[in-house]
């Protein structure tokens, strides 16, 4: 990958021990939509805001939240290019495994691969870390589970979490309304309340999108019209 | 040194090793024996949708390596194959389409259709020129309709009504074309099926035990494992067997008795 000439790391350290490019990838993060996720007693829910370009953009062309396997899902915040290409790698990986083992992929084995990927990317000739921070949200024989994975290739488990823009809000939010015993249907009107937060202009289906993944083990994004009627309940 | 990240792997079969196995059957090397599926599978179209078909027995040479294998693979829930010739082949190639096919279905976010099942089949098959002895009956239901393909083990493919593979195919074969017309229902073909596998699990030696079948309609797929069993074990005595001290001659009797273990109570703990 790359010419010879760039078979050295871009990626090196500062006198001070930092990766700096790491660093500004953190930034690429912080500067990119809000986007968080909340660990219930029964089940995960992911949201983040899908401000369009344009008013002109289409869309249900975009989708933000996708699957990596039926019972795990992804959002970002940062480069939705970079995301995309994070979600075709695992997608595979997680066919691999299943190919391999002949059971699904647990959710901390994916997350584990992912991150080794994203890793792999600040340490390889002529390429750039990954400009994206991921949350996964995955059930599976472990319970729920949510998951943040950095550009530095580092991840932590979390009971709730944000990232993006509003990340300092939104977290001082969840730190208060975040109990352990929270049921799904709570944790789904806690994202969208910290979503409100932060929202600049008028909150509806069509410019934030929410996964979830309950004790059936199918993550599905919302459409706008469920979501509509979360926003309903919340008012 | 830091590594560079991957070339993606060019694919085909890799000669390097076919010198080495030339010389090796030169001097008298006997290859190992690999499991055959001799085997009837049958495929047909209905009103509905497709019926797939397949007998339970695998062979090793004239030896049954397993009198329940089975022959009909999932690739997505609305597309099954039955396969014959090398059972590891078939295994393999199935489940390799059925992974490419779940990545292919989160690309684009919609059902697999079968003819994306079959080119990634033949396209695989041909690049092996043969080698991956895997003959199979592909069947399935999308949004396109219901579709029933044949593909060699050298990629040439066939679109029909009807089709049987394998060693029983003969025997499976005269029962379609007698019996066979268009617009049968669910009912009738899955008779028509069971009555095919079976003319090749009692005409053909590689073919036996039981009828698989798999029933795919538009939004259901009816997966009928052991539909019919038309070899069961004749005689199990419900008692089962007792054998009486006396019933056999003894020749003679030696009897060792079993050394006591030995345990060492108390004694102090090693000094370092």
């Amino acid at each position: 990958m790359g010419d010879s000439q760039y078979s050295f790391s871009l990626t090196t350290f500062s006198p001070s021990g930092k990766l700096v490019q790491i660093e500004h990838a953190l930034q690429a993060v912080g500067s990119g939509q809000t986007s968080l996720g909340i660990k219930a007693a029964n089940g995960v829910v992911v949201a983040t805001e899908k401000k369009l370009p344009s008013i002109l953009v289409d869309e249900t062309s975009v989708q933000k939240i996708q699957l990596m396997t039926p019972n795990i899902g992804v959002v970002y915040s940062g480069m939705g290019p970079d995301s995309r290409v994070l979600v075709r790698k695992s997608r595979k990986q997680a066919q691999q495994y299943f190919r391999l083992y002949k059971e699904a992929i647990p959710v901390t084995q994916l997350v584990r691969e992912t991150a080794a990927v994203m890793q792999e990317f600040t340490q390889s000739g002529g390429v750039r870390p990954f400009g994206v921070s991921l949350l996964i949200a995955g059930y599976d024989d472990n319970g729920p589970q949510l998951y943040q994975v950095d550009p530095s290739g580092s991840y932590f488990s979390w009971k709730a979490s944000a990232m993006g823009k509003n990340v300092s809000n939104a977290k001082t939010f969840l730190e208060k309304r975040y109990t352990e015993d929270m049921e799904l249907e709570d944790a789904i009107h806690t994202a969208i309340l910290t979503l409100k937060e932060g929202f600049e202009g008028q909150i509806s289906g069509k410019n934030i999108e929410i996964g979830i993944i309950s004790a059936d083990r199918k993550f599905r994004v919302l459409s706008s019209s469920e979501i509509d009627d979360y926003l309903a309940e919340v008012e | 040194m830091v590594k560079m990240t991957d070339l993606p792997i060019k694919g085909g079969f890799s000669f390097d090793l076919c010198t080495r196995n030339q010389m090796l059957l030169e001097k008298g090397l006997q290859m190992p024996p690999f499991r055959k599926t001799g085997t009837t599978i049958v495929g047909l179209v209905f009103q509905d949708g497709v019926v797939l078909g397949a007998d339970t027995r695998a062979t090793e040479g004239p030896i049954v390596a397993d009198k329940n294998c089975e022959k009909i693979h999932f690739m997505a829930s609305n597309i099954y194959c039955c396969g014959a010739g090398t059972a590891a082949d078939t295994e393999a190639v199935t489940d390799m389409v059925s992974s490419q096919l779940q990545l292919h279905r989160y690309a684009t976010g919609r059902e697999s259709r079968v003819v994306t099942a079959l080119t990634l089949l033949k396209s695989h098959l041909f690049s092996y020129q043969g080698h991956v002895s895997a003959a199979l009956i592909l069947g399935g239901v999308d949004v396109t309709g219901p579709h029933l393909h044949t593909v060699y083990p050298h990629g040439s493919t066939d679109t029909l009504p009807f089709a049987t593979m394998g060693s029983g195919s003969l025997a499976a074969m005269s029962v379609f074309e007698s019996k066979y017309r268009e617009g049968l229902t669910r009912e009738e073909g899955i008779e028509l099926v069971a009555e095919a596998i079976c003319a090749g699990i009692f005409n053909d030696l590689g073919s036996g035990s039981n009828v698989d079948v798999c029933v795919i309609t538009k939004g259901q797929t009816e997966y009928l494992r052991n539909y019919q069993l038309p070899n069961p074990r004749t005689y199990i005595s419900s008692k089962g067997y007792s054998f009486v001290k006396g019933q056999t001659e003894v020749l003679s009797t030696k009897i060792t008795p079993i050394q006591p273990k030995v345990e060492t109570v108390g004694g102090d703990a090693m000094e370092e």
